[in-house]
């Protein structure tokens, strides 16, 4: 197909386009380099010292601390419990199959607000209210249509040829899954658990019903941490993260491609 | 299986109990009476109205400044294609909170956008832009669009762009072609972006907070500010309850789209 040069309009709207997404993240890069310890434009002074409150704070970095924790944790519960459905049901065709698999990605569908208000209550009631446990499970269920939703689509890439071929030589079903099958949707393994930690990671909605004095995670002491000041101490907090996932993004970029990412999201 | 058995047990036992929640009020009042004061109190009815009007406005705007971006994404892009894909994606890994700061330090009184507008000399005093539902809307756009974009995106790749060419050779113009041809073509990307668009619309709260200051009080805001503040955890659970069952309505058109479309 021959691509017909675009027409400079479209450039110009493209480049306003851009600068319309990554305007409020470029100042808030600026912002967390100033001197002064309130936000306004011109900006006077240039400092580290943000970078070095952020860091040293203690709220912050405790919560960082369980941050972490719930990431990696939820990441993990999420792919073994959402692997096996979704080798299970990527090569059924069936009513069932396409049913159960529309079940399994509709919390999708359903706001985080109300997912968090929910199940807060239900887990209190089974004593899970505001803890650790409740609210790794409330993050592996918000992580787990992730990883069913790009396991299945990695899986249905995957031609039969190579399981069959193991079969024949004698492979027993578990030396399969382990050794023909699992290296060969590690593409999907390894995107579907990146984006749930950072969804995870991220995560406020759910997190904020959850949150106690050993439960409360970064988003959330950076939600009340900038109701009560607007200090730039947010914004280089806000600048590491960002480092973070889009090293986090590079990584998947580089097994998996982005064009497959933007058809998980 | 045991993710079906997961989600039975957490997802939907919660939302299930949270329905209950809904229902029956504590203390003998009558089962709806959440509701009956949902659709007789104004400040309810009204907040009902602009969750929706909020999300439907969004939609709206997201889908006319999406479109032509998705468009030069698939006919025109080359080597500009990763970059574009990856400026689109790489905001949604941002913190909410750090898209939330940045606008607040573009629109507030001393911001960048009074600082430069003053600069130029074209206002004298400065705008009071934040806290309005203008500076909500501009946060939810922005936080939404790439959501857009993609959805479209992955439609426009499937449509042949030899069926434009042939529009051209019998003598369409660029925009026939695109109005009259590419667009209903489209339709069903349009569609699925501006229903995941709505849906997540429908259910943010955190641009709102900062951004809308108040300008508009929306249910997952009162859910919200009722957790928070007049722990009247029966209301909220209704309004998560109203969520919840337009989120289901959008999920069950979103599903006949699939289907009509024949991709599963």
């Amino acid at each position: 197909m021959i691509r017909r040069r675009a027409h400079p309009l479209w450039l110009a709207y493209l480049w306003l386009f851009f600068g319309f997404i990554l305007a409020p993240i470029a100042i808030v890069t600026i912002v967390a380099f100033q001197a002064p310890g309130f936000v306004a434009f011109p900006i006077e002074g240039f400092s580290f010292k943000w970078f070095e409150k952020a860091l040293t704070y203690k709220p912050f970095l405790d919560s960082l601390v369980t941050s972490f924790q719930i990431a990696c944790l939820s990441t993990l519960l999420a792919l073994l419990l959402g692997t096996p459905a979704a080798l299970a049901l990527a090569r059924r065709e069936s009513r069932w199959a396409d049913a159960i698999v529309t079940v399994l990605l509709s919390p999708l569908s359903v706001p985080l607000i109300v997912v968090g208000f929910a199940l807060l209550f239900y887990l209190s009631r089974a004593g899970l209210g505001t803890s650790f446990i409740g609210l790794l499970l409330a993050h592996t269920l918000v992580g787990l249509p992730y990883i069913v939703r790009t396991v299945i689509a990695v899986y249905r890439t995957i031609g039969r040829e190579m399981e069959e071929a193991g079969r024949m030589l004698g492979a027993t079903r578990w030396q399969i899954l382990r050794h023909v099958t699992l290296p060969l949707i590690r593409p999907g393994l390894i995107g579907g658990g990146l984006l749930a930690f950072l969804i995870s990671i991220d995560n406020l909605p759910v997190s904020y019903f959850f949150s106690s004095v050993s439960t409360v995670t970064l988003p959330v002491v950076m939600l009340s941490y900038i109701e009560s000041s607007f200090d730039p101490s947010i914004a280089a907090l806000s600048v590491i993260q960002l480092a973070i996932a889009l090293a986090g993004l590079l990584v998947i970029e580089r097994v998996w491609g982005v064009r497959m990412l933007s058809q998980s999201i | 299986m045991p993710a079906l058995a997961f989600l039975a047990a957490l997802f939907f036992a919660a939302l299930i109990d949270n329905g209950a929640r809904s229902l029956v009020p504590p203390g003998g009042a009558p089962w709806f009476a959440y509701y009956q004061q949902l659709a007789t109190d104004p400040f309810y009815l009204r907040a009902l109205f602009e969750t929706v009007a909020l999300a439907f406005v969004t939609t709206l705007v997201c889908l006319i400044i999406g479109y032509p971006v998705a468009f030069y994404l698939v006919r025109h892009a080359r080597a500009g294609r990763t970059l574009i894909i990856f400026l689109l994606i790489s905001p949604l890994l941002t913190s909410i909170i750090m898209r939330t700061f940045g606008w607040r330090a573009i629109f507030a009184r001393r911001g960048l956008l009074n600082a430069s507008l003053q600069y130029l000399g074209l206002i004298e005093r400065p705008l009071d832009i934040l806290n309005s539902s203008a500076s909500a809307l501009i946060g939810m756009v922005h936080v939404l669009v790439p959501f857009m974009v993609l959805s479209i995106a992955a439609v426009l790749e499937k449509i042949d762009p030899r069926i434009e060419e042939a529009a051209e050779m019998l003598g369409a113009s660029r925009l026939q072609t695109i109005s009259r041809i590419t667009f209903p073509l489209s339709l069903d990307g349009v569609a699925s972006g501006a229903i995941l668009v709505f849906m997540l619309a429908m259910g943010s709260f955190v641009t709102l907070l900062f951004l809308g200051g108040g300008s508009l009080q929306t249910f997952p805001l009162l859910i919200y500010q009722q957790f928070n503040t007049t722990r009247d955890f029966g209301m909220a659970a209704t309004m998560s309850n109203v969520l919840m069952v337009l989120a289901a309505l959008l999920m069950f058109i979103q599903l006949r789209l699939i289907r009509r479309s024949g991709v599963t």
